[in-house]
């Protein structure tokens, strides 16, 4: 059996499982049961000016009767009083000292106000501070979350007055709804975080009602923007960890959230550069005993690869994430559609003829069966086909032997621009 | 004509010229594709051509003859 336990920034857990922080961390009964289940650690909901919350908060996104592909929410921040929160927490910790008990953090953008919560937090005996720059709606309009998150100069500047006091390591949470979101990380690092953890929720709105026009959700008629997370953004997140994870200027190590629902999706995101991960959708979709199959998973894939210790696989595809400049244009893969087990549905035909390079031909064989085959010469191995299908080994994408030497875009650029230059140098 | 059968008559034509001594001299790349201007020396003469290429296999191929002159 691996060893999962984990070590971010100092602070330790039993395995790299955290319950994000968010409903399912809102109280002391909540991240008792929660580690009675298995998790590693919880990242405790959001401590700050106790919030007011509407009624009717969350929805979620189906997709072809995949129930919460994707989740909305306009809850804001703990509205309970930081006492009842600190009380629960000390009696957590105290029940559980080798769990990791994280506090999230969000005050007004002034350095007294982040001095008074650090220390009140941090006496009752937290692993660590979470500073929640993230939070999208409700509390970016009144600059903080999000608001604060999206600015550099303030991540890095309320950064640094925690750290001024804080005594336990310090974790960025980024929002997502940025650009560019290494620009807010190196402003966390340059502030002085110990870590950083991503993503939080992104801009949305789940829907609008066909019969009564109303927002999904509305609240008595009136919507408003809300979070957006579940495993429909899982693969934005999974860019950002690995963009931060590959940026030399972020040496700090990350957290990572976003869809995280199986062992599967957290086994990615350590591969691309995540210490632990952090999970709240699929907790609060199936309950949080679905640790039990995580830790389960990871255990036997890394017993299966002969990997003593979970730390191993941390950061292993970083290397493999590059700029597409950096992309061998030569390199080439061709779809070839395995007869014995394509059912000819043709649904791999009609998407190659309709959106993409018009390479599937529709056949018939010498025994008069109908038969699809794909012109090699033609195909630009876009994936779609075998994307498209619907049976499992019916279509292989293969590598075909190189005709030309590797050579990327840049490697292409800078080679015309250097005709162009002698052209220069010779008419002079 | 298929893009790949116009990618083997552009690719047959640069390495016409290619094995005729002709080098490629400039690239002019725009909205109507690249416009590679090869030349040969032969000792005061010099001749050139230029090859209007349309297929993107073939900007890259005359790339990798460009890097691997």
């Amino acid at each position: 059996m691996a060893d999962l336990r984990t070590n971010i920034a100092g602070i330790e857990s039993p395995n790299p499982f955290w319950l994000a922080s968010a409903p399912p961390t809102n109280s002391g009964y909540q991240v008792q049961r929660a580690f009675e289940a298995g998790w590693g650690g919880a990242v405790w909901k959001t401590l700050g000016d106790p919030i007011l919350n509407v009624s009717s908060r969350f929805a979620a996104v189906s997709f072809n009767g995949q129930k919460v592909a994707g989740f909305n929410n306009i809850e804001l921040i703990t509205d309970r009083p930081l006492e009842v929160n600190l009380k629960e927490i000390y009696e957590t910790k105290k029940r559980f000292p080798n769990h990791a008990i994280i506090a999230s953090l969000m005050v007004e953008p002034r350095q007294e106000a982040w001095h008074e919560i650090v220390k009140r937090v941090e006496e009752v005996g937290v692993d660590g501070l979470e500073l929640n720059f993230g939070c999208p709606h409700g509390m970016a309009e009144r600059g903080m979350g999000a608001a604060s998150g999206q600015v550099p100069a303030l991540v890095e500047q309320q950064t640094y007055w925690v750290k001024e006091v804080a005594k336990t390591p310090v974790i960025v949470k980024l929002t997502p709804n940025i650009t560019d979101i290494t620009a807010t990380a190196e402003a966390a690092v340059n502030g002085g975080a110990d870590a950083i953890s991503m993503i939080n929720t992104i801009n949305s709105l789940a829907g609008v009602d066909l019969n009564s026009w109303n927002t999904i959700p509305h609240v008595g008629g009136k919507g408003a923007h809300g979070g957006y997370c579940g495993p429909a953004v899982k693969p934005i997140a999974l860019n950002m960890v690995g963009e931060c994870a590959r940026n030399s200027r972020i040496n700090v190590p990350i957290s990572g959230i976003g869809g995280i629902s199986n062992w599967q999706d957290a086994a990615e995101f350590m591969l691309m550069g995540s210490t632990s991960v952090q999970v709240c959708t699929a907790a609060m979709h199936h309950g949080f005993r679905i640790v039990e199959d995580m830790i389960d998973g990871l255990n036997n894939y890394l017993d299966e690869k002969g990997i003593s210790s979970v730390k191993e696989i941390i950061g292993k595809s970083v290397p493999k994430y590059s700029d597409w400049g950096d992309l061998d244009l030569n390199y080439k893969v061709v779809a070839n559609i395995n007869n014995e087990v394509c059912i000819n549905c043709n649904k791999c035909h009609i998407a190659c003829e309709d959106t993409s390079h018009q390479c599937i031909d529709m056949l018939t064989d010498s025994n008069g069966n109908k038969m699809l085959k794909v012109r090699e010469e033609d195909c630009v191995g876009c994936n779609l086909c075998s994307i498209v299908c619907p049976v499992d080994g019916a279509i292989d994408m293969i590598e075909l032997p190189n005709e030309l030497v590797p050579m990327t875009w840049n490697e292409r650029q800078h080679a015309v621009g250097a005709v162009a230059c002698e052209i220069d140098i010779a008419s002079k | 004509m298929s893009d790949y059968a116009q990618y083997l008559q552009e690719r047959d034509q640069i390495d016409g010229l290619l094995n005729q001594g002709y080098s490629i001299k400039s690239i002019t790349e725009n909205l109507s594709g690249a416009f590679v201007e090869f030349e040969k020396i032969i000792g005061s003469t010099i001749t050139s051509e230029t090859l209007h290429i349309l297929t993107a296999d073939a900007r890259k191929y005359f790339s990798v003859k460009l890097i691997h002159r």
